[in-house]
């Protein structure tokens, strides 16, 4: 018992830290961000990285997911005679749900991870105290543009997922199933609003900037050489995962009301 | 001028410093010997302010830097020039762009930055790697690398964390010339670690010893090979024998 009380309140004490030291580490990179001299190339190579790189990866969940949704909606809502609904439910699945998630889940896998492997690898090699002292400030070098990158690259992915996922569904509907073409995109259009795909994008940034704190939360705090590398990229992908899973909830239950 | 007074700092039970007071006089040449382990690199570290003392003040010039807002903490960082250990040059950009890393951010326009990176690697002795990647490099070339890194925005103060580890002994020498120089020359001030005596007598108006912590004897050259402390006379014949004990190795 004792031990177990033990455990516990270590547990807590831990993540009372770490939630602290994100929220920190989220302040100073805001501060940055504002404070001139902008680091305005170092932002451009990071958009690159995040966003431009992982779009063959982020089409390719799309499409499949799409086509998945389609598949599933012909197959299921059969039962009860309600296939010709299946424009609408790609359509709202992927703009208000899989569209973020998935695509957030893509970034937190690929750039998540090179953030904390890469920020964690210039931690032990000192890298991150060599650019002190050059009097450079490593959170805004480093981190404020993979945050901001992350922040803007998201939105504009998921659009891109949205629109190749509801494609996606297009293709299995009709080439497949043989439905009326203008049929899918009536109820697709007719049953979409706007706020379904914006709300979608709100949800998308918010994914974005996460997985960039929380990653380069976990590389720039690594300890201890390769191994130390290698956890905090684990823990970054795990924490990412998790916060964007956690976090579609309320956020769902927030915006779309 | 730098002035180190009663600085401690621990890391979890390790205690490292354990009270260390230190000067060096401007354009003085401070080498720093002592075992492995000893926290000759924490104690460097807290010059430049990349640690924060437990206790007990570092002065620059006069101002305590352990007591700093980040915003002058920065500022006064541009008098310094460090090199690391390991070199911690930056992996992802090539040879003359780390050297010129600091006058990129000044704003000097590439063109200029890469002559002025060339010129210092040419002092170090290395030719011809400038577009090369850090990963490219021998270890010696990556330390060479770094010490023309640190010297590149003609720093006040400069920082070795052994200067010639690694070296062979004809290059070692050319870097202690060099660091004579930079003092002759540029009037620097400096801190160099080094476990080459050799280098230490070569390049050092003062010496101290780091031991449990805490400086067991500073003074010149002279004095320190003439010592009589048992200590210090043991670490610089370079005996196992004497009041110093390695752990975990018995005969
Ligand atoms: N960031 C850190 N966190 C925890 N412990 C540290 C840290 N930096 C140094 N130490 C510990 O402080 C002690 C002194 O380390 P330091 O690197 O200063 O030794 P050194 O005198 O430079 O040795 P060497 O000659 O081998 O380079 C070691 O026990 C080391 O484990
Ligand atoms: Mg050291």
């Amino acid at each position: 018992m004792y031990n177990f009380l033990l455990a516990l309140g270590q547990t807590l004490i831990r993540f009372t830290k770490i939630t602290g030291e994100i929220v920190l580490l989220m302040w100073a990179v805001l501060r940055e961000f504002l404070l001139p001299p902008y680091e305005i190339k170092n932002t451009f190579k990071q958009a690159m990285e995040i966003g431009i790189k992982s779009v063959p990866v982020a089409l390719v969940t799309a499409v499949f997911t799409g086509m998945v949704l389609a598949l599933q909606t012909v197959t299921g809502f059969k039962r009860f005679g309600a296939e010709s609904l299946v424009g609408s439910v790609v359509a709202l699945s992927m703009t208000r749900e899989m569209g973020p998630v998935l695509t957030g889940l893509v970034v937190a896998g690929r750039a998540g991870a090179a953030m904390a492997a890469e920020l964690g690898t210039m931690r032990v090699t000192e890298q991150i105290d060599a650019l002190e002292t050059l009097a450079v400030k490593p959170v805004k070098y480093l981190v404020t543009p993979r945050f901001t990158s992350a922040l803007f690259m998201m939105p504009a992915l998921t659009i891109l997922s949205d629109f190749v996922g509801i494609l996606g569904g297009y293709a299995v509907a009709v080439w497949l199933f043989g439905m009326s073409s203008v049929l899918y995109w009536h109820r697709a259009w007719d049953n979409l609003e706007l706020s379904d795909i914006y709300n979608g994008l709100i949800k998308a940034a918010f994914f974005g900037g996460a997985v960039a704190i929380v990653s380069c939360y976990k590389g720039f705090y690594t300890e201890g050489g390769a191994e130390g590398v290698g956890k905090a990229t684990t823990g970054a992908v795990v924490i990412s995962f998790m916060t964007i899973l956690i976090s579609d909830y309320f956020l769902t239950a927030w915006l779309f009301k | 001028m730098i002035e180190i007074a009663g600085l401690t700092k621990s890391f979890g039970p390790n205690q490292v410093l354990r009270g260390v007071n230190l000067t060096v006089q401007a354009g003085d040449s401070m080498v720093v010997i002592g075992g492995s382990g000893s926290g000759k690199s924490v104690l460097i570290k807290h010059i430049i302010g990349l640690l924060r003392p437990d206790a007990g003040m570092v002065l620059i010039d006069g101002t305590d830097i352990s007591t700093l807002k980040d915003k002058e903490l920065y500022e006064i960082r541009r008098k310094f020039g460090m090199l690391f250990q390991g070199a911690a040059l930056f992996d992802s950009m090539s040879v003359w762009e780390n050297v010129g890393f600091a006058l990129l951010r000044s704003g000097m326009r590439e063109r200029e930055a890469k002559v002025v990176a060339i010129e210092k690697l040419r002092l170090v002795g290395l030719k011809d790697v400038e577009d090369k990647m850090p990963s490219e490099l021998s270890g010696g070339m990556r330390k060479r690398v770094g010490l023309a890194r640190a010297i590149a925005h003609n720093p006040e103060i400069l920082l070795y964390d052994e200067p010639t580890t690694g070296l062979d002994p004809i290059l070692a020498d050319s870097i202690n010339e060099l660091i004579i120089r930079m003092r002759e020359k540029m009037k620097v001030t400096s801190v160099a670690i080094t476990h080459d005596m050799h280098s230490a007598y070569r390049i050092a108006d003062r010496i101290a010893m780091l031991f449990e912590g805490r400086i067991v004897q500073e003074g010149t050259p002279d004095e320190i090979k003439n010592t009589s402390n048992d200590l210090v006379k043991q670490f610089i014949t370079g005996s196992a024998q004497g009041p110093i004990k390695v752990e975990g190795i018995s005969f």
